[in-house]
């Protein structure tokens, strides 16, 4: 099946926010800090004012009433002693910076070139302080402040418990205990933000172009700072050239300032952020340090898990807890494990705003417990696959409650899962026992150094609150549907319009699709935590249903037939078994809406239906990741020979849609694993901001994934699906390092970090060499 | 960012160290300075032109505060610099040796923390830079120096 939008994006009709070209449009570029921690003490723009083309430069002092710190996006969830110290982010610098690139003036101009030209007129006198870097240094007594008016840089403290796990590690056979560390990486999407704004005098409507996946809630939180009639303000997040979290984000400052000067100006504006700018200040993620331990029985029987971790928050923390709690439930995995207790701390840092990035945290849960299981297998003697079989959920364990609370302030409960036979059909799918019987051996004999990695995990998905769809039937026959969440190309063009097609039998290309348009669609949240097709998607079947019924009535009266008796296919509807009794559904529509003549009381016009889904709570997917990979201990570079992902995520709209998420997903896994990492010097200096020294693996680093696709339905929603957006992405690292300790076990490598490098895989070989001959194998 | 290493001038230490305390002079060799005034007792401010690999060339204002005077053997500094592309903060040392062929042996040590693009973009080139200006401008000095000793003054 052809996806519905592939011919506008291939052929160059989409429109994406910074193809928005406006008669008299203004362009705005940001003076940013290049300091991670400095008082600021003068922002001096007069020059910058007087220079030719410049229309208006802002300080935080321009601001007025308009200054004021961001929403907190995500309140914590409700846990017992838990501590939150909200400190959202400005939309100027007042007193002091806190990271480098945080917005500190804001020039509008003729021309871009003319804006960042007049960025050399801003005089800033700025006076450094001492960065807080390093998660544990930022807690040390006497550590510098990120935020003056707390008492420490700790951010928020969390500690969830299930069972007695003291007892449980009293009574253990073994325990593993290590620590683990995950480091940042960017969300590099294609795209960079953008922002564009437009005030119509005469309509007296604010329109607003915007690279988010929140569109509705920009509309609703401008318009009450701006003090408009929500209906006055319409937000348009048209195609978005990748989303992966960061562009839920809100309000960055950026698509605060740009409507607001817009209006104050009466002159469109538009601001596109470039690639060195969306290094400093798009959000990022996945800086934690864990130190962790398994408690085990003899015969590789999980009895309990303790994790205390730290938690990398950036400058501010306007999403709230969403990634260290994701980490903590993750971690649980597939597993049953009847005892845990996990503690984190959240740190306030001088680096760039941390909020979900592709996995949102889960990473590093299933990081930790993936490694933990590896060595704990190691230490029994016991395989690596089976020991994962034998801690697996069993089917009648579900809905199974791991008593602890999700991001979604639910109760952590797995609506439905199948786990055993993805693990199965993995290893069958990679070949797992004859690559480690013979071919590893063989290779080995030969001096060659491969070795595979298999890991399970489970992803929470699909989360509320709720979001809705209108369908809508045409008298051309042609079907709109229309819904809140936007678009960064999931393919929602064509999986929405497979659900209302099915429902209404018509053709997928018949149903016409409009996403992030708060004027086609003004109630929802966004798109994040993998839910699109889950929550929206369930909305659109519940308004397709509801027109399918109303089409039914018209038809029934037309037809002079029951119900029951009338079938819809092809876009007719007729009369089951009398073929000629047709009528089209574009016909039913303008009966549906007479221009003269009487109708019933009640009578609504048209062929349309509005609906809303909320899930009670999440559905979790699950899947099995496996690879195999081969190691120059020489170069200590790595080549992924297969990658294989058999995954679950209850019914499958579109299986090209879902392998696509899943390809590009572990892309995104294999980069985080082994490429990208941020580096940031000891006084917050980001090393490493351009694509010329951050590494982003291309088409010769990731291998085709070999995926199969498992159905276990969710009982949550009506379509039995569950999200896949973050899937490919979440158990990367763990299966990469596995199969890369595995691949050079003669050297006795551990790895407990991610992401490598090969520099940093290197480091590694020779260090475990050490003991050896030096960077030799140790057999 | 650490810069540090050694330089032989052919020339005997008090001449270097005057060289050394001159802007007039400073300005000439260092590369990309545009401008270099004495502000004070020891204190020199100027402007400089320096690019890093894909970094465009752009100015940095400068300014340099001396400390720890010894002459001629001696002397601390205080820099720093800013600019559109980024900053540099830090600080430096210098010692003065005298050698048995009558030239004198340079000693430098610089401890330098460089911020925003010039940082984030200029990282992998910025030591390479940072020794090869050092070499050129203190070459450029020992050029200065001999032309001097020699009774003139070098283009």
């Amino acid at each position: 099946m052809r996806r519905n939008e592939d011919a506008r994006l291939l052929t160059g009709r989409a429109l994406f926010v910074d193809d928005v070209q406006v008669e008299g449009m203004l362009h705005v570029a940001f003076l940013r800090s290049q300091h991670a921690h400095a008082c600021l003490r003068t922002v001096d723009v007069a020059a910058a004012r007087r220079r030719p083309g410049v229309v208006a430069v802002y300080t935080a002092a321009d601001l007025g009433d308009y200054w004021r710190p961001g929403p907190l996006l995500v309140p914590p969830p409700p846990i017992a002693g838990l501590v939150f110290n909200a400190c959202t982010q400005l939309p100027l610098a007042r007193d002091k910076v806190r990271h480098v690139g945080e917005p500190i003036a804001m020039v509008v101009a003729e021309s871009r070139y003319l804006a960042e030209d007049a960025l050399d007129d801003v005089m800033v006198d700025a006076e450094p302080l001492a960065a807080v870097v390093d998660v544990e240094a930022a807690l040390a007594p006497g550590a510098p402040l990120v935020h003056d008016h707390l008492p420490s840089n700790v951010a928020a403290h969390v500690v969830q418990r299930k069972g007695d796990y003291g007892r449980a590690r009293a009574g253990a056979h073994a325990t593993i205990r290590r620590r683990f560390r995950y480091d940042r990486g960017a969300s590099a999407a294609i795209e960079n933000r953008a922002v564009a704004a437009q005030w119509d005098p005469r309509a007296e409507e604010l329109t607003v172009w915007d690279t988010t996946q929140a569109p509705i809630p920009i509309r609703n939180g401008l318009a009450s700072l701006l003090g408009l009639l929500e209906s006055q303000v319409r937000v348009i997040a048209p195609f978005v050239g990748g989303g992966f979290g960061p562009k839920i984000m809100m309000f960055y400052p950026e698509e605060l300032l740009v409507p607001w000067a817009a209006l104050r100006l009466g002159r469109p504006v538009k601001w596109t952020e470039d690639r060195q700018e969306n290094f400093y200040a798009t959000t990022q993620e996945r800086g934690q340090v864990h130190d962790a331990e398994l408690a085990i029985a003899r015969d590789g029987k999980i009895l309990g898990v303790r994790d205390v971790f730290l938690h990398d928050t950036g400058a501010y923390d306007p999403y709230g807890l969403t990634v260290p709690i994701n980490s903590q439930c993750t971690l649980l995995g597939p597993y049953d494990v009847p005892t845990y207790e996990s503690e984190f701390t959240a740190v306030f840092t001088n680096k760039t705003i941390v909020t979900p990035v592709r996995g949102a945290g889960r990473q590093h849960g299933v990081f930790v417990m993936e490694r933990l299981l590896d060595f704990a297998a190691a230490e029994l003697g016991i395989d690596r696959a089976e020991i994962r079989r034998r801690n697996l959920l069993r089917p009648e364990q579900f809905p199974h409650n791991h008593e602890i609370i999700f991001q979604d302030s639910a109760p952590l409960v797995y609506d439905s899962g199948d786990y055993a036979p993805a693990l199965d059909e993995a290893l069958r799918i990679i070949g797992y026992e004859r690559f480690v019987r013979d071919e590893q051996p063989r290779l080995r004999a030969a001096g060659r150094h491969v070795g595979i990695g298999v890991v399970c995990y489970v992803e929470g998905t699909g989360i509320g609150p709720y979001e809705g769809a209108r369908v809508t039937v045409e008298p051309s026959g042609r079907v709109r549907v229309a819904t809140g969440v936007g678009t960064q190309g999931q393919g929602h063009f064509t999986a929405f319009a497979q659900i209302v097609a099915e429902v209404l039998g018509v053709d997928v290309e018949r149903v016409h699709v409009i996403t992030g348009d708060t004027r086609e669609f003004h109630w929802g949240t966004g798109t994040f935590a993998s839910r699109g097709a889950v929550v929206a998607g369930s909305a659109c079947h519940a308004a397709a249903l509801a027109v399918r019924e109303r089409i039914l009535d018209v038809a029934s009266r037309h037809l002079e037939a029951a119900k029951q008796d009338l079938e819809l296919a092809d876009g007719h509807v007729r009369v089951r078994g009398a073929p000629d009794s047709a009528v089209s559904l574009g016909e039913l529509a303008l009966k549906a809406n007479p221009l003269r003549g009487a109708v019933r009381p009640g009578t609504e016009p048209g062929l349309e239906a509005t609906a809303y889904f909320g899930p009670a709570r999440g559905s979790t997917a699950n899947g099995v990741h496996a690879a195999i990979v081969e190691v120059d201990p020489e170069t200590a570079l790595v080549e992924v020979r297969r990658y294989v992902v058999v995954h679950d995520s209850g019914r499958v709209i579109n299986p090209l849609l879902v392998d696509g998420q899943i390809q590009g997903g572990v892309a995104h896994g294999i980069g985080n694993a082994f490429y990208e990492q941020l580096v940031y010097d000891e006084n917050g200096q980001l090393l490493n901001a351009s694509f010329m020294d951050y590494l982003l693996p291309t088409a010769t680093d990731v291998p085709p994934v070999e995926t199969a696709h498992r159905e276990t339905p969710s009982p949550l929603n009506p379509l039995g699906v569950k999200g896949v957006g973050e899937a490919g992405a979440i158990p990367t690292g763990a299966a990469f390092a596995q199969a890369v300790e595995d691949a050079l076990s003669d050297y006795g490598v551990e790895i407990t970090e991610i992401p490598l490098s090969p520099n940093r895989l290197f480091e590694l070989i020779t260090q475990a060499g050490r003991g050896g001959a030096g960077g030799r194998p140790k057999r | 960012m650490i810069v540090e290493g050694t330089f032989t001038f052919q020339g005997p230490r008090e001449t270097v160290w005057e060289l050394l305390q001159n802007p007039d002079v400073l300005v000439k060799v260092l590369p990309g300075a545009k401008r270099l005034v004495r502000a004070g007792e020891d204190r020199f401010d100027g402007v400089m032109q320096v690019g890093v690999g894909p970094v465009t060339a752009a100015e940095f204002t400068v300014s340099v505060m001396l400390k720890d005077k010894v002459p001629p053997q001696y002397y601390a500094m205080e820099v720093d610099s800013k600019g559109t592309l980024g900053f540099t903060r830090g600080s430096a040392r210098v010692a003065l040796e005298v050698l048995a062929d009558g030239g004198t042996l340079m000693k430098y040590t610089a401890e330098l923390q460089v911020g925003g693009k010039i940082a984030g973009v200029g990282q992998r080139l910025l030591d390479q830079v940072a020794k090869l200006m050092t070499r050129q401008g203190l070459e450029a000095l020992n050029k200065e120096l001999r032309a001097r000793l020699a009774g003139g003054s070098s283009r």
